[in-house]
């Protein structure tokens, strides 16, 4: 009898929190034909986070096809993977999280076999939308100095102006080390740029 | 929030990919709905899947258990029939011998 109770409570569906109920009862509300890429649900899901996505990438990697590519690859990801996310909140999060996996799985595989340094490549165009562009650039390559973790946390940071225990889940690390991560950067950010601008050049 | 953290900000907005990222997207799903799907986990409902991944595992816990009975089976049976040879070597020594001690006493 136990082992009966056992097996319906593992197939019994996992109870979902009313807020996050909204994409399940979107999708459901579609026939399996609508489902398909032509659907509102993955249109509407690409349209609204394909900067976010993009935006993660081209910072982290400073190409903007390549982040391109990588921000295509997770948008199919997330359509092989639609009807297992649960809101628009976790889509927010699964792409977050899933862009930050392929780009630092891009940086280690390139590392593994270089053709061109990333930390050479060109910085990507039409990226200024407010703020000093000069200071911004510099900010930018000061940012990509950083190794890849402390990169994505900044990113993840002031991009997506996520908390520290947002970036924790997301980059499933534990708060504290965010923290400590980033204070770390910003003090080594604020020492390199103090220097450049005290650098004549 | 400083005035270092504000630039920052500013640095890290958001951008727009190209204006044909969302149709270059929609046409690879598109070509991805077309392929043959053969995995199990994107036709089974999700509680299906869990009871099919459950039933897999217990086959395969029943198939490794069985796969060590006849295992240990086979090397019980290999050590009989060494055993049943040493001791038939050893009898037939054993008789040989008696043999040899008969005939000396009936010399004697």
């Amino acid at each position: 009898m136990e082992r009966v109770g056992v097996v319906t409570r593992i197939l019994r569906p996992s109870p979902i929190p009313p807020a996050y109920i909204d994409l399940r009862r979107m999708l459901a509300a579609q026939s399996a034909m609508e489902r398909g890429p032509g659907s509102k649900v993955f249109a509407e899901l690409v349209r609204e986070h394909q900067s976010m996505v993009f935006s993660i990438a081209c910072h982290f990697l400073r190409d903007r096809s390549l982040a391109e590519e990588i921000a295509q690859d997770v948008f199919l990801q997330l359509y092989r993977n639609l009807e297992s996310l649960e809101s628009e909140a976790h889509v927010a999060f699964w792409l977050r999280r899933v862009t930050s996996n392929r780009c630092v799985d891009y940086v280690r595989r390139r590392q593994r076999r270089p053709e061109t340094s990333l930390d050479d490549g060109p910085e990507p165009r039409n990226v200024e939308a407010s703020g000093d562009p000069m200071l911004s650039r510099k900010l930018r390559a000061l940012v990509q100095s950083l190794p890849e973790k402390p990169r994505l946390v900044m990113i993840l940071r002031y991009q997506e102006d996520l908390m520290p225990e947002e970036i924790a889940r997301t980059l499933d690390m534990p708060v504290r080390s965010v923290k400590s991560i980033l204070h770390r950067s910003l003090a080594i950010l604020r020492e390199k740029m103090e220097r450049s601008m005290g650098d004549p050049r | 929030m400083d005035d270092f953290e504000k630039q920052l900000k500013d640095a890290f907005q958001r951008q727009d990919p190209s204006a044909d990222f969302e149709s270059r997207v929609l046409a690879a799903a598109s070509r991805e709905k077309q392929k043959p799907r053969w995995r199990l986990t994107l036709w089974m409902p999700g509680r299906l899947r869990w009871a099919a991944a459950l039933a897999m595992s217990l086959v395969l816990a029943a198939v490794v258990v069985r796969q060590r009975e006849v295992h240990e089976r086979a090397a019980g049976e290999a050590a009989k029939a060494r055993l049943e040879l040493a001791l038939k070597i050893t009898s037939t020594k054993l008789k040989k011998i008696q043999d040899q001690v008969n005939a000396g006493r009936q010399d004697e």
